[in-house]
């Protein structure tokens, strides 16, 4: 009886109707991710619509979030479960069908690549200002709480504690030192407000957070908006409390604390991934159209230099010709300041060759399996004619 | 590509032909994981104090969306209108009560200039006559709102300056005589080709607040501007 079950589940999951299904969902998925930009933004929209294994929707008079429909990634993880379940499930050792094998495995390749991409592409942003030289990368989504040891005076030791490690409650070594965060809140969005007279006291009692009234806010969701990340935090060492610090985007002033001579200023910042080498930027270009504003080209040219690679170099990079580098593409994305800033955006995604692999093994399965058709047809009808 | 599963035999493969399989899936679901994983670690980097790098808030501070053709922008690239997270147009307190009687500061406008009320974190926003890029800021805050040291090695680093240890910012410090008390004063222009000049000071009143003046645009015109900036600063008083 279970065995019978078992032998039918795989049967329909190797099913040709199961691949039409989850190709039908994904292009409807697509529509509806497309449309829902308008309200949630970019990443919003792929997060809820691609990203996810159910589309999850409040509904009204209901106190929690339904399902609603299924998302990119529980469809994509059927799609390569009913690829590989039909690969496996109809294989047979027959040289006839290679070629088809061998587009199965491209389109398998194709979803699980969409997979590695939402699992490891990181998308930051490298913000140089001419003449200015940066050597890391921010995050556009991520935040971080910046723990930085200002007391060499020939180096800063930063230390960045990713958002994600801030829930209330949490317990934050920063490692190689005698620092521990104790995290009291976090917020995602926060609106802060100098307190008032009949204001509650502020749950931060050192640096400016004990004058500052800090309320949740709800995250920001368009592209236009940008939350103001806030933390309640509690740094102890040696057994000492430094009391509870609220340290935020929108509090531009770093506060301190010393703790045996040491000083460690705490800031709240875009997540900050440090480079091995660093870039100049030596020019940035904004080009119109003659006689009118209509922008026609920009372009950074910069000086790029790893010292432990012995490498100096420059690289103008414009539209569509990024610089690729260390498994990094760096692309012109925006500018500022009177077009004497630049900001590059800075992909490193470890699966960036899966797709033309994929489409390779997918033109190659095809050519292969008309090519053998083919010469069997042709074969064949000699075999008639003599 | 449906059509590859009708052409298709049915013969089943054998449970060692499906093993390799598994297993590669199971290796590829470990890797996956341990990787996903190391996202989320403290990080730590050493930075050398002698090449700094722009502030996370200020350098993009205005930094404007290209319009670009499309398909030209990178995947994810920031839409039109949006800033960047370090872009963070200052000040997104909603303006700091007043001050009034004792605390409220007060100044005589310099010749020429104009001042708006502020919006954000800003008291006040004073503009120079003349062209160039230059404003001057008012803020004022609770508290020491963070020390001296702190807010002056953050205005070094909205020009790209590395922070300085307390005895070097003594050595730049400079104090103007006003009758709401002596202003900390402090002067840098930033080393890129295009020079961004600030002149700033700040003043501690008896109620517990810190005021912050900042004049800071291209150095020429800032230049300009020193002279009566610097007598703005003398007329501070109280009432």
């Amino acid at each position: 009886m279970i065995r019978s079950i078992a032998v039918r589940c795989w049967i329909a999951l190797a099913s040709l109707q199961v691949t039409i299904v989850a190709l039908v969902l994904l292009m409807a998925l697509v529509v509806l991710c497309t449309l829902a930009q308008t309200d949630l933004g970019t990443l919003g929209a792929v997060n809820t619509y691609m990203r996810s294994f159910l589309v999850m929707r409040q509904v009204q008079g209901l106190p929690f979030r339904v399902p609603l429909f299924p998302g990119g990634a529980l469809v994509g993880l059927v799609l390569v479960a009913n690829l590989s379940a039909a690969l496996v499930r109809r294989f047979e050792f027959n040289p006839r069908k290679f070629g088809l094998w061998v587009v199965h495995a491209g389109l398998i390749l194709l979803v699980a690549g969409e997979f590695v991409t939402g699992a490891f592409q990181v998308d930051t942003r490298m913000t140089i200002e001419e003449g200015q030289t940066v050597n890391y990368l921010e995050s556009y989504h991520q935040m971080e709480l910046a723990v930085s040891d200002v007391t060499d005076p020939a180096h800063t030791e930063e230390y960045g504690v990713p958002d994600s490690k801030l829930r209330a409650g949490a317990v934050v070594p920063l490692p190689g030192t005698p620092i521990t965060l104790k995290v009291k809140r976090y917020f995602v969005n926060a609106v802060l407000a100098p307190r008032a007279a009949g204001d509650p006291p502020s749950p931060a009692d050192r640096g400016v957070g004990a004058q500052v009234k800090i309320t949740e806010a709800p995250p920001a969701t368009s592209d236009k908006e940008v939350n103001a990340a806030s933390v309640l935090v509690e740094p102890v060492a040696g057994g000492q409390s430094y009391g509870t610090w609220l340290v935020s985007t929108v509090l531009g002033a770093p506060q301190s604390f010393v703790h045996e001579g040491r000083t460690y200023l705490l800031s709240m910042r875009a997540r900050r991934y440090y480079l091995p080498y660093a870039v100049t930027l030596k020019k940035f270009s904004h080009d119109s159209y003659a006689g009118t504003d209509i922008p026609k080209n920009f372009s950074s040219l910069v000086h790029l230099s790893n010292p432990a690679r012995g490498e100096e170099r420059d690289v103008l990079i414009y539209m569509n010709q990024p610089l690729r580098y260390d498994g990094k593409a760096f692309y012109q994305a925006s500018y500022g300041k009177g077009d004497t800033l630049s900001v590059l955006q800075v992909v490193a995604n470890p699966g960036w060759l899966l797709p033309y692999l994929s489409c390779a093994l997918i033109t190659l399965g095809l050519l292969l399996h008309f090519g053998i058709t083919l010469f069997n047809a042709i074969k064949r009808r000699e075999k008639e004619a003599s | 590509m449906p059509e590859h599963h009708l052409n298709l035999g049915h013969t089943h493969s054998g449970p060692s032909a499906r093993r390799p399989l598994l297993a590669a899936l199971a290796m590829s679901a470990g890797l996956f994981l341990s990787l996903g994983c190391d996202r989320d670690q403290v990080s730590h980097a050493s930075v050398a104090k002698e090449a700094p790098a722009p502030a996370p808030m200020a350098p993009a501070h205005g930094a404007a969306p290209m319009t670009m053709p499309p398909g030209a922008m990178p995947p994810g690239a920031m839409p039109p209108g949006a800033m960047p997270p370090g872009a963070m147009p200052g000040g997104q307190l909603p303006p700091p009560p007043r001050p009034t009687g004792k605390g409220a500061l007060k100044w005589a406008l310099p010749k020429g200039w104009t001042e708006t009320p502020g919006s954000g974190m800003r008291y006040a926003t004073l503009t120079p006559p003349g062209a160039g890029k230059l404003e001057m800021s008012v803020v004022v805050l609770p508290g020491p709102a963070g020390g001296e040291p702190a807010n002056v090695n953050r205005w070094r680093g909205q020009i790209g300056l590395p922070p300085l240890e307390d005895d070097a910012l003594a050595a730049t410090r400079k104090t103007v005589p006003s009758k709401a008390g002596a202003v900390a004063v402090y002067d840098f222009t930033s080393l890129g080709d295009v020079k961004t000049r600030m002149v700033a000071g700040l003043l501690a009143t008896a109620d517990g607040n810190t005021w912050f003046f900042k004049l800071m645009g291209n150095a020429e015109p800032v230049a300009k501007a020193k002279p009566a900036f610097m007598k703005y600063l003398e007329s501070l008083h109280l009432d």
